[in-house]
């Protein structure tokens, strides 16, 4: 019989029954039951990238032919394992759809290995015809449910920013939005984070602090109840006016008593456009204390508006910075091309996996291309970031682990 | 003199600034003149003139005796070693000889200090030389932000009244609300992709659906441009594929004959509605099926973009990434994203903008395999024949449309022919018999 569990909800949250069922279904097979086996895909290994819902929802329906002529049941687990509990299947059957699934993910390194290798990440497979592991198996599926509760637990805060509790973005809201955009007052959430230069003696130099708009405080006051990133495209129309009253804010500063350099990152229609002006006279001959950072997507959807932004910036003399690029980016295309002065790649857990050898050496590829002095960590997270940026020759860092180490280095006065 | 090339380079302003700054150190020996040719009758003032008072100096130049900068109004710097003052005197009088009708050069004769020439000892003078010139970079600043202010309303003026208002996000959401209901069917072109022979005769690779932006403007909101904003155009592109693809599901109120591609977001193909869209069709269509994606979708989410294009080429249908120019092109690791075919976009400027573009787009569409490569938006025979000359094989466009109805004009021709000298032929062989 093939058949497939449900989420069933119930009062005070939905609680999966998904690991309930595999559970009980465990606990029937008796020692007699001949020809059962179970295929563990560890999808929930998968980087948080790769592991979107609708990903997930696309991977299962490979196996709906599978389930209409074989005597296999899927459990999609909350963890998005999935776990195929098979009856007299012949592998043969089964190993084509488990390829066309790897196959999915194999940007992912938890893809690497070979179907029943020694490193294969991907899949497990238990032959009940071993009590060993039947036994084995209904431990794991314990420890799922129990993680399963944990997850299902997990605040809000914890979880990406796309994943923003709120209804979708739609045009009708985004107009809403864009009106009290117009009005809000949003001084007080212009929050900076630091970009630092890290020198060897482990003294360090600011090199510029981010000016921003913190969106998730943004959302909150505009629209608590819209996810501004529930689409990606309305949520890049709503930057456009962020911008026009970041520059309008910062346009009152001073910028000739300007302690540290700033960086703000803009749209580039907003560079070419009335408000930048008035900011760019308030800058007045301060121009090398700014950097602009433009996005990489907005680069690429216009790349003569681009060339023409960057002519024009590098020409008054502030300094242009790509943002946005990611280990995965940098794949495929070579940002030393662009001709900015400086350019920022988010720290990935794609770099530190044992076989992030070809990521690592794009990377070097892309520092020697650039200039060392020239690149900058964004998104570093941890001390092993640090290390392993050093190792390259990167000595600029941004992130959530560098605030805390210009704390830190303030307070020891080495910054 | 504002050519390409010396745009791109740092300004004149800026590089005398560096200059001065560096001869801060050793500035004893130097002097300069300060050439106000900008006083001039602008009659005099042409490229030509400019050029030739320039060219005074290259003797000086050549024997290191002296550096000239020539700014943005036209004036000229020379600073020079005090040895040549002499040598200078007499360029300046050869100079002053050039420009001898102009009124400002008639009314005063040739003293030191003067409405034309301004002489400084580099030396004494060093603060005064260095105010000046940064007061002409900073105007030069303020003059080029004040132009482009100008022109930023004068183009969106223009733009208004050309294309009509700019899409607002209010608009937006009236146009994809009109958009669940209206039947677009009457709105779908279609665009054939040719290879096409030295003889410039067309053959059909496949061809493009798409709902043409211009029509649906002019049925649903006329007056309003809806590619003002990119990212409101964007999502209401989201619209458009779900549209399409309920229009492609259709197939028996179609007759597509041959392969055909059509435009579909990354977000597209991984939403329900396409799963339900390939649930229905069968797998010898999805063969003759071919998605473009856009370069700047592609690179929101690379992630989702390798993830659907293997979901896409393992049920069987192509990717096409579209949307190439001749400048994104050599910065993309195509191979890399491993779509199928690719589509550059043709711009004059690939023949026009020198020899650099030319041997680069050859190289990358080389690299490429060049049998994979649309050129696209072609609307002269130009391009064709660029396209041809780095081994392109495969375009598409408004000359491709003219070509092609040409061709079929020539058939009809020659069936026509055939048909008449088949009819001759009877009327001989009656008459024969």
């Amino acid at each position: 019989m093939a058949t497939s569990g449900s989420l069933i909800s119930v009062p005070g949250g939905e609680i999966s029954i998904e690991e309930t069922m595999l559970l009980d279904r465990l606990r029937l097979l008796k020692a007699s039951d001949k020809g059962y086996y179970v295929v563990h895909m560890h999808l929930s290994s998968l980087r948080p990238g790769n592991r979107k819902p609708h990903f997930i929802k696309i991977a299962m329906r490979n196996f709906d032919d599978l389930l209409a002529n074989f005597n296999v049941t899927l459990y999609c687990l909350t963890t998005d394992d999935i776990v195929l509990l098979c009856k007299d299947v012949p592998v043969e059957e089964i190993d084509p759809v488990i390829q066309k699934t790897r196959q999915l993910f194999s940007e992912d390194p938890l893809t690497d290995g070979e179907d029943g290798s020694i490193d294969d990440k991907f899949t497990s497979w238990y032959d009940f015809s071993n009590q060993e592991d039947l036994k084995t198996f209904i431990e794991i599926a314990n420890e799922l449910t129990v993680q399963a509760l944990l997850q299902k637990k997990k605040p809000e805060d914890s979880k990406p920013m796309n994943s923003l509790a709120g209804a979708r973005l739609g045009p009708t809201s985004t107009a809403e939005i864009q009106r009290s955009l117009q009005r809000v007052n949003m001084e007080d959430l212009i929050d900076e984070q630091t970009c630092i230069i890290v020198y060897p003696d482990e003294k360090g130099l600011v090199m510029f602090r981010e000016k921003f708009v913190s969106m998730r405080a943004l959302q909150k006051r505009v629209a608590p109840d819209v996810n501004l990133f529930g689409s990606p495209w309305l949520f890049l129309f709503l930057t456009e006016t962020v911008d026009r009253r970041l520059l309008a804010i910062l346009s009152q500063g001073n910028f000739a008593s300007l302690k540290n350099h700033i960086s703000l990152n803009l749209n580039i229609s907003s560079v070419l456009g009335r408000e930048f002006q008035h900011f760019h006279q308030s800058v007045g001959n301060n121009t090398d204390k700014v950097v602009i950072e433009f996005q990489l997507i907005d680069v690429f959807s216009d790349m003569n508006s681009y060339g023409n932004a960057r002519d024009m910036l590098q020409d008054l003399g502030y300094r242009v910075l790509i943002d946005g690029l990611s280990p995965l980016s940098l794949q495929f295309f070579d940002p030393s091309q662009l001709m900015a002065d400086l350019i920022k790649i988010s720290w990935g857990q794609e770099f530190e996996s044992d076989d992030a050898e070809e990521r690592v050496e794009d990377m070097r590829q892309v520092i020697q291309g650039m200039g060392k002095d020239r690149v900058i960590l964004g998104r570093t997270d941890s001390e092993n970031a640090v290390k392993w940026a050093l190792s390259l020759g990167i000595t600029r860092f941004q992130g959530f682990y560098i605030d805390n180490l210009v704390d830190v280095m303030q307070l020891k006065g080495i910054l | 003199m504002a050519d390409e090339k010396s745009r791109r380079l740092p300004s004149q302003e800026k590089m005398l600034l560096d200059y001065l700054r560096r001869l801060e150190d050793h500035k004893s020996d130097r002097q300069a003149v300060h050439l106000l040719l900008s006083n001039l009758k602008s009659y005099n003032r042409r490229e030509h003139h400019i050029r030739a008072a320039a060219n005074s100096f290259e003797q000086l130049i050549k024997e290191m005796q002296g550096q000239l900068f020539l700014l943005e109004n036209s004036d000229l710097f020379f600073f020079f070693k005090t040895d040549v003052r002499g040598q200078v005197e007499t360029i300046i009088q050869k100079i002053r000889f050039l420009f001898g009708d102009d009124p400002l050069l008639e009314s005063e004769d040739d003293g030191d200090e003067s409405n034309f020439t301004v002489w400084y000892d580099a030396d004494e003078q060093y603060e005064d030389i260095l105010k000046l010139i940064q007061g002409l970079v900073n105007v030069k600043a303020q003059k080029r932000s004040h132009a482009r202010a100008r022109m930023d309303t004068r183009a969106a003026l223009k733009a208004r009244q050309r294309e009509g208002e700019p899409l607002t996000p209010e608009v937006l959401a009236k146009v994809e609300t009109a958009l669940e209901r209206a039947d677009l069917s009457n709105l779908v072109r279609r665009q054939y992709i040719c290879r096409i022979d030295s003889q410039m005769i067309p053959e059909q690779s496949f061809s493009e659906m798409f709902i043409s932006i211009a029509d649906l403007r002019e049925t649903m909101i006329p007056g309003v441009n809806l590619v003002s904003n990119r990212w409101l155009f964007q999502h209401l592109t989201e619209s458009l594929d779900l549209r399409m693809l309920s229009l492609l599901s259709k197939t028996d109120s179609y007759t597509i004959s041959g392969d055909i591609s059509f435009n579909a977001n990354v977000a597209t193909l991984l939403s329900p509605e396409f799963q339900d869209f390939d649930d229905n069709i069968s797998a010898a269509k999805r063969g003759s099926m071919i998605v473009e994606l856009q370069m700047i979708d592609i690179f929101s989410d690379l992630g989702s973009y390798l993830f659907a294009r293997e979901y896409m080429q393992d049920k069987g249908y192509r990717v096409c990434i579209d949307g190439l120019t001749h400048k994104t092109l050599p910065l993309i690791e195509r191979e890399r994203l491993g779509a199928d075919l690719i589509k550059l976009v043709w711009h004059p400027e690939m023949i026009d903008g020198g020899e650099d573009i030319q041997e680069n787009v050859r190289a990358m569409v080389k690299r490429t395999n060049p049998a994979r490569v649309i050129l696209s938006r072609v609307d002269n025979r130009e391009a064709i024949d660029f396209g041809h000359s780095i081994g392109i094989g495969l375009f598409q466009g408004h000359y491709v449309e003219n070509l092609i109805a040409e061709d079929n004009r020539r058939r009809e021709l020659l069936k026509l022919k055939r048909r008449m000298e088949r009819a001759a032929q009877e009327a001989d062989e009656l008459d024969a018999f």
